[in-house]
């Protein structure tokens, strides 16, 4: 315990997490029903997948559901790591790491989602 | 104020059910589910990097995720995203004082609900794929 | 009376804990903490255990009983094994052991005057219980705007903490207790809000309610810390 109240976690980072958390439920019920039950073979293929992402309200969601999902899923991740009370030099050494990771993660979807997309083209 | 040194040796204590309630198995498979779901994320992400090399190489990658052994993993990601989902919303209606006296109950329907969920995708996909 | 096996945490100093093993006679109506008491008294005066009121008031009695939170002082052995059985007795888990089975609550004890937990309290500020608490109608009040006062229901007997799992490896956590005593006061103190948005404070917390499933004084710190969490939010997204 110290004196002085450390802001590592606060409000908005929490939240942010809880509100990322229920908008994924939803789109990932999406997700699951295209992939598992729209699909005609049960599983899409690589035509299907291309066909898919013609529509560009579908690649504007799946960019989302990147966003929301890289974003909740490394908050959560963090959380269980500030459990474990790292030292305040850890903690930002945790932080450099999450935010580059999740940068790079982003950009990768990102450029993934648009290979896919202009293959239909 | 001196800081109490903490344990890592405790990290069991997350995830023992020994003498745990209800909220306490909540919380594990909670956190056991979310573990396994960020790994699956980007791997997943990974994986889906052949989409990127055309229609020869992810079609085969398809056929091999068909068998069995790949769609029992699949069930398994899927029951977790159910439970640690729906769990979710009970974390966050708690979270606002909203049905704290009810919390055991709404543990019991979310992990009946994912259950119910993974059975149906189960039947959809040994069936169809 | 009843033949059951005391399986006692022992440790002294620096050394190693381990087990000991001692056979008590006992009235199966009588309380865990008795038995341990019998065996100070008849087996082996290095024992080591707190207690002082024997009837749930002053929190000293708190440790394991087979690896779950009581309060031995109102636990009764027939609750908690049979006859012939064997009955673990533990000290409380996220302390520092001091020795035997007596834990040094002092951390809990820094953080209750942290969180300024009052020694007493105004009867309108815990509307839970105090619904079901009707004011004694032949004690007349001084004046219209005089408040009835209570103590609080917590004892700081330390057995939420020792259920807690976060507080397993995070002793910088405030945890349950200190958290109610927060929630209790509201977050008009900016102070108390500081700490209770803070990395120690509210999001610390995963939601287990393992306190409120041992806290023996109906404290129900868990849905006390659920609720300060709505109060924080409520102050950081400005509606209240
Ligand atoms: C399906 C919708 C989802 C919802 C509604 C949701 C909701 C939540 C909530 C409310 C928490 C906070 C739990 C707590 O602190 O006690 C949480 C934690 C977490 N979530 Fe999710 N989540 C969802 C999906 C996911 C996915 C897909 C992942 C991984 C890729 C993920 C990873 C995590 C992690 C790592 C944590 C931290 C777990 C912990 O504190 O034990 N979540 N989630
Ligand atoms: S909240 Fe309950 S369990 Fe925790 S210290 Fe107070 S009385 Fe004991
Ligand atoms: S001896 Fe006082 S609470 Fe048990």
């Amino acid at each position: 315990m110290q004196s002085t109240p450390k802001t590592g976690e606060t409000f908005w980072l929490w939240f942010t997490k809880i509100i990322s958390g229920a908008f994924i439920l939803f789109i990932l019920a999406v997700h699951l029903t295209v992939n598992h039950f729209l699909a005609p073979e049960g599983l899409l293929t690589h035509t299907e997948v291309v066909a898919y992402f013609q529509n560009p309200l579908v690649v504007f969601m799946e960019a989302i559901f990147l966003f929301l999902l890289v974003l909740h899923s490394l908050l959560g991740l963090r959380s269980i790591l500030l459990d474990l009370r790292p030292a305040e030099k850890s903690r930002r050494v945790i932080d450099i790491i999450i935010i580059l990771f999740g940068v790079f993660v982003s950009l990768y979807g990102l450029w993934l989602l648009n290979a896919v997309r202009t293959m239909g083209s | 104020m001196e800081p109490q040194k903490n344990d890592p040796k405790n990290l069991w204590d997350w995830f023992n059910p020994k003498g745990r309630n209800v909220g306490g198995w909540a919380f594990i498979l909670n956190r056991i589910a979310a573990l396994g779901l960020v790994f699956y994320l980007y791997l997943h992400l990974f994986v889906l990097g052949k989409l990127a090399q055309g229609p020869q190489v992810f079609d085969q990658f398809i056929a091999t995720a068909k068998s069995p052994l790949y769609i029992l993993g699949e069930l398994l990601v899927i029951a977790a995203a159910l439970y640690h989902g729906l769990n979710g919303v009970r974390v966050l209606l708690t979270s606002f004082n909203i049905g704290v006296p009810q919390q055991k109950q709404m543990f019991y329907t979310a992990l009946l609900l994912s259950v119910l969920g993974t059975l149906v995708f189960a039947v959809r996909m040994f069936t169809v794929h | 009376m009843w033949k059951i096996t005391y399986r006692v945490h022992r440790q002294k100093g620096n050394e190693p804990p381990h087990y000991e093993t001692f056979q008590v006679e006992v009235d199966p109506e009588e309380y865990v903490l008795d038995g341990v008491e019998k065996i100070w008294a008849s087996e082996d005066r290095s024992l080591t255990f707190r207690h002082a009121c024997h009837h749930s008031t002053c929190g000293a009695c708190g440790m394991r009983v087979n690896g779950v939170e009581k309060l031995t002082c109102i636990t009764k052995i027939k609750d908690v094994v049979q006859d012939g059985g064997t009955l673990t007795v533990e000290p409380l888990r996220n302390f520092p052991v001091v020795s035997d089975l007596v834990v040094d609550l002092g951390p809990l004890y820094r953080k209750m005057a942290a969180v300024q937990a009052p020694a007493v309290h105004a009867l309108s500020m815990t509307p839970w219980e105090g619904q079901n608490i009707a004011p004694p109608a032949d004690i007349p009040m001084r004046s219209a705007d005089e408040e009835y006062i209570r103590l609080p229901d917590c004892i700081e007997c330390g057995i939420c903490i020792s259920a807690c799992p976060v507080a397993a490896t995070d002793p910088e956590y405030f945890g349950p207790a200190p958290l109610a005593a927060i929630q209790i006061q509201g977050l008009d103190k900016p102070e108390l809000l500081a700490l209770a948005d803070s990395q120690e404070g509210v999001w610390r917390c995963h939601s287990a309610f393992e306190c409120s499933a041992v806290c023996p004084s109906n404290v129900d710190p868990g849905r006390r810390i659920m609720d300060l969490r709505r109060q924080v939010s409520a102050k950081r997204l400005k509606l209240a």
